[in-house]
């Protein structure tokens, strides 16, 4: 004997007791049990007998535990599932002592045994089921007594939601004011819009045609053919602008075209000409001093020393 | 030693936009379009919608915050070369439409009577035609019923004029000219049509079927035809389209993709993009939504109770010192 104890002193933890993995998972639960015995397994065993049982009166003594509270029981139909002896002792294990019922009015404040709790709360709903049933009402299973409230209450929803339907639509009128979807595309009107539209194209193409064309043949960077080109230039130009203005007194096409303050002898880029920066009275003085307010932004130009190439 | 073949490195350009036009010499006008105010859904797609006609010289992803006033974009307009903004805002009688000139120029307060959306029209058109390039080149610009002689329409016209880049007719390139917006002022009702068009070339002449074809490279079925030369020479019912006016052709100096020719003659075809809108025009001032009225659409007692009632919305949105309205 001593020496197996002394040999598996160092080694071995659980030697006296060999238990499986499962067993070792669940240790609180064994222990559990094992304390509780017999004087426990005896009140557990009457809890579930009356938790099955339709009984009145139910003698109790557990003058330990909780205090037992008794209720006058009416009228009992239906009965609840039986359960299984082992769940019913570990849910009166877990949650006993902890539930206080309050759906059952009369209540004794304080700490109510589950099994007991659950029989009022069955009693209650048995007898606001009954009392729902008969009634023609359409609210339906009310808890509370005041049924007059409640009705009073939904008819202020629905006369607030009609208000905040009105208030939205007119909230919904004021925004889209203005706005139209086009039912028809092509509507009278429309159509002689587009008119409109097509005939100024069609006369900016036709002067773009002609300028083009007469320039073609000539070499813009030829001097010679130059004068030419500008001369035919400005006379398209102003015949067209002749045309346009006195083709008809009621509308006058416009057509956003530049041209017209172009000189002679300036080719055709830009900064070649001569006049690039001068005519331009913001871009004239650019290498002038500044003395201009903030609010000119665009009069904000680099200050350089070279020399200007103004006259 | 190997040596590594190293590329050279290049930096990204990117493509910063003229400021200056090359061939007029002319600044480029630039627009910035915002709104002042709480906009619901609608008049923010209308914003949108304005952004992309104004392009491409214009700011398409602008980030205005609630709490920005008109001096900040002012700030901002000045270092970019932005002439013009365009700025919508809303009361509870109607939208409004200011267009301004910056930094100091004349601000023309334009009523939105009615409006649609872009996407309605396409929506409501049997085959709405959207080109790639579409944006890529300014519009072109049409006034049509101004030239009556007023000084306020003649401030309008001006006005609009120098919003989009002028053309010149010598140099321009045909095929950039592809849209078009159209501004009808109608001396009756005193409304002004805003319309937003896209320029289709279509080569006349030439039958329904060959044009589709070349077109859209579909072989045709020939099922029933004993010869091509049916399929060429059939005569076929001409359509409602078919018939165009005299008007609408055009001659074009060059050629314009693989169906129009040059020297060819080809139909102008109109499709409407783009917002609709009918406007009035209210106001005119001398400053940036500020300054001395020049124009007022009311001229009697009730103008002064229309300018309160819009400055007073206006002065929740905008600082005090941009109002300086003149109350009669």
């Amino acid at each position: 004997m001593e020496s197996v104890e002394v040999a598996n002193r160092g080694k071995r933890r659980n030697s006296g007791k060999k238990k499986g993995k499962m067993a070792s998972k669940r240790p609180r639960l064994n222990e559990y049990k094992v304390k509780i015995d017999k004087k426990m397994k005896k009140v557990f065993e009457k809890r579930a007998r009356d938790y099955n049982s339709d009984d009145e009166d139910e003698d109790e003594d557990e003058a330990e535990f909780t205090e037992p509270k008794r209720k006058e029981e009416e009228e009992y139909e239906v009965e609840f599932s039986d359960n299984d002896e082992e769940e019913q002792e570990e849910e009166d294990g877990f949650k006993r002592g902890e539930v206080s019922e309050d759906e059952d009015g009369g209540i004794q404040p304080g700490i109510t045994k589950f099994a007991d709790g659950i029989k009022a709360f069955r009693l209650a709903f048995k007898k606001i089921v009954k009392k729902s049933g008969d009634d023609d009402d359409v609210l339906g299973p009310v808890l509370s007594a005041h049924k007059k409230l409640i009705a009073e209450k939904l008819g202020e929803e629905e006369a607030e939601k009609k208000v905040k339907g009105e208030v939205k639509k007119e909230k919904n009128l004021i925004r889209e004011k203005g706005h139209v979807k086009p039912v028809n595309y092509l509507d009278a009107h429309e159509k002689f819009l587009l008119g409109i539209a097509t005939k100024g194209v069609v006369k900016l193409f036709n002067a773009v045609n002609k300028a083009q064309t007469a320039q073609r043949g000539l070499n813009p960077s030829r001097s010679r053919d130059e004068k030419v080109i500008k001369k035919r230039r400005k006379e398209a130009f102003f015949s067209e602008l002749g045309r346009t203005s006195s083709q008809s007194a009621k509308t006058v096409v416009k057509v956003g075209t530049s041209g017209g303050s172009v000189d002679d002898d300036a080719p055709g880029w830009a900064p070649l000409r001569d006049n690039y920066m001068l005519t331009n009275p913001k871009l004239k003085d650019w290498d002038k001093m500044q003395d201009k307010n903030d609010e000119d932004d665009f009069g904000r130009q680099p200050q350089t020393d070279s020399s200007s190439d103004e006259d | 030693m190997i040596q590594k073949k190293r590329t050279p490195f290049v930096r990204q350009f990117t493509k910063k936009q003229p400021t200056v036009d090359h061939v007029t010499g002319d600044k480029i006008p630039k627009s910035f379009v915002f709104c002042r105010g709480k906009l619901p859904g609608t008049l923010r797609q209308l914003e949108t919608d304005l952004r992309k006609l104004m392009l491409p010289f214009t700011a398409l992803k602008l980030k205005e915050k609630k709490r920005n006033n008109l001096k900040d974009f002012l700030n901002v307009a000045g270092p970019m070369g932005v002439t013009h903004f365009l700025i919508l805002s809303k009361t509870p009688t109607a939208p409004y439409l200011r267009v301004a000139r910056t930094p100091q120029g004349p601000t023309l307060t334009f009523k939105i009577q009615e409006y649609s959306l872009a996407t309605e029209i396409a929506q409501s058109q049997v085959r709405p035609r959207s080109p790639k390039d579409l944006f890529k080149n300014p519009p072109l610009i049409v006034l049509s019923g101004f030239g009556t002689g007023e000084q306020h329409l003649k401030l309008t016209t001006i006005m609009f004029q120098n919003i989009f880049p002028a053309i010149d007719v010598n140099t321009v390139k045909l095929s950039s000219c592809q849209r078009i917006v159209l501004l009808n002022y109608n001396k009756d009702t005193k409304l002004i049509d805003f319309r937003h068009y896209s320029i289709r070339l279509q080569p006349i002449g030439v039958s329904r079927r060959i044009r589709k074809f070349v077109q859209n490279h579909q072989v045709p079925d020939l099922r029933n035809l004993q010869d091509v030369s049916d399929f060429v020479t059939k005569v076929g019912y001409g359509s409602e389209s078919e018939v165009d006016d005299e008007a609408a052709t055009v001659s074009l100096p060059t050629d314009l993709g693989r169906v129009n020719r040059a020297s060819n003659k080809s139909a102008v075809k109109l499709q409407e993009i783009g917002p609709r809108m009918t406007l009035q025009l209210t106001k005119i001032e001398e400053g940036l939504c500020s300054g001395g009225v020049i124009f007022s659409e009311y001229v009697n007692n009730d103008k002064s109770k229309n300018q309160k009632t819009h400055d007073e919305e206006d002065n929740n949105e905008e600082e005090e010192e941009e109002e300086e309205e003149e109350e009669d």
